[in-house]
């Protein structure tokens, strides 16, 4: 008698980057497609989103960065949630992010990254189609 | 699976704690979960912390859980958050307003989603409860969706609950249809730094005067500032745990025995059937046919 799981996403500001105003339009369209968002606000250090992931159970972490600092918070964020054992939750990239290094991201083990002006669609798509590395 | 889960829930594994929450929330092998979890050990103490929206109940939770961490209690939270009806989707963001101690094992946050019209919090958060409680946490904070009026499920799970009001927020009359004062333990005046809470108080403390009202505590608490936490604390301790809490087994028994109930009913879907028709083509008077269903249940 299981039901029908939602996904669960961490959704996260890393670092001195206040502007939310993206991932808030995000949350309320991923909540409005049937997930489970979960947002720990503003100003998140790398332990404390991965704290949050890990405590959440969470299948995705989404990280939101418009500050130019994502060369050098993904990977330590991609790093910190190996040696936490959460090496299967998969990794979104959004925000102001140069063509340049989207390559060097995904390299890195960023699932996808998300530029201005991606419908939510997009992002709802991507999340169905891959599902949950987590829980079969 | 459950073996290694439940092996590594008792080494303290928080991983283990997450994903173990995860099936109870997603009803897989809910039964086993229940039953290998056990019962709430007498130590975990369960508060339920409701009160409407708006009036500041995970800014309190949060401020309390410090205290508690102060108090070197470890302290587990429930955030229950609405979850829309059409979709199944949530948005969680009771933790914004919550401790960020990446590095304090003593504290641990979950969000869960609460299906519109299952009362005030998630469904099967007394299962979450017992898994919390083999983990070993002294204190489940258990955060509402924003209670509703005569929401009252919150005091069949906790063993103190506590009602948040804010000042300025509706006349005397607005505390007695809530019916909420039915079943809190402890009232807080919440904002208490705001102008009005020294009346909010009084009118609380007038209504729980009245003739036939238990004796509930009231007092005011300032997240803002800080104040009043040792004293809400005080009063959660002095406040009797609830009976319906320990009688939690019980009522398990209760709810087994009428899926059990359920499950043989189905399982003579056929001959129930036959029964009623005989019924309706009045082979059968309705003792007669009553009879017969008991005895199909029986077998």
């Amino acid at each position: 008698m299981s039901k029908q799981p939602s996904l669960r996403i961490v959704l996260a500001k890393v670092g001195l980057d206040g502007h939310d105003r993206g991932v808030k339009v995000v949350a309320r369209g991923l909540r409005d497609a049937g997930f489970h968002v979960i947002y720990p606000g503003l100003w998140q250090a790398p332990e404390a989103v991965i704290r949050t992931v890990a405590d959440e159970d969470a299948d995705w972490l989404g990280i939101s960065l418009l500050s130019g600092t994502h060369m050098t918070l993904v990977p330590r964020l991609i790093e910190q949630l190996r040696e936490a054992g959460l090496g299967h939750v998969g990794v979104l990239v959004g925000g102001i992010i140069p063509e340049a290094d989207i390559p060097k991201l995904t390299e890195l083990g960023v699932a996808r990254v998300f530029g201005p002006g991606t419908p939510m669609e997009d992002i709802v798509q991507f999340l169905r189609d891959s599902g949950s590395r987590t829980h079969a | 699976m459950l073996d290694e889960l439940f092996e590594r829930l008792e080494k303290q594994d928080r991983l283990a704690l997450a994903r173990l929450l995860t099936l109870v929330a997603r009803e897989e092998q809910l039964d086993v979960i229940r039953s290998r979890a056990g019962k709430r050990p007498e130590k975990t103490r369960v508060v339920a912390i409701t009160g409407n929206a708006g009036v500041g109940k995970s800014t309190l939770v949060g401020k309390l859980a410090e205290y508690l961490r102060s108090q070197g209690q470890s302290v587990a939270i429930l955030a229950c958050d609405p979850q829309s009806p059409l979709t199944g989707g949530a948005l969680l963001g009771d933790r914004v307003r919550m401790p960020s101690r990446p590095d304090d094992p003593g504290i641990y946050i979950r969000s869960v989603a609460a299906a519109s019209g299952h009362q005030a919090v998630a469904e099967h958060v007394d299962v979450m409860i017992r898994v919390l409680g083999r983990y070993g946490f002294d204190v489940v904070l258990l955060e509402t969706v924003g209670a509703g009026q005569g929401d009252t499920a919150v005091s069949e799970l906790a063993d103190v609950v506590v009602l948040l009001v804010q000042p300025e927020s509706g006349d005397e009359l607005q505390w007695e249809k809530a019916g909420l004062l039915e079943v809190a333990d402890v009232v807080v005046v919440h904002k208490a730094d705001l102008a009005g809470a020294d009346r909010t108080e009084g009118q609380v403390k007038e209504l729980l005067s009245l003739p036939g009202c238990r004796k509930i505590a009231v007092l005011r608490v300032s997240s803002t500032k800080g104040e009043g936490f040792e004293a809400l604390w005080q009063a959660v301790l002095e406040s009797p745990r609830h009976a319906a809490a320990a009688d939690e087994d019980a009522r398990e028994l209760l709810r087994r025995a009428q899926e059990i109930l359920a499950e043989r009913f189905h399982r003579q879907g056929d001959r129930v059937g036959n029964v009623i028709d005989r019924w309706k083509r009045q082979e059968l008077d309705e003792a007669q046919a009553a009879d017969e269903l008991l005895q199909l249940l029986a077998r």
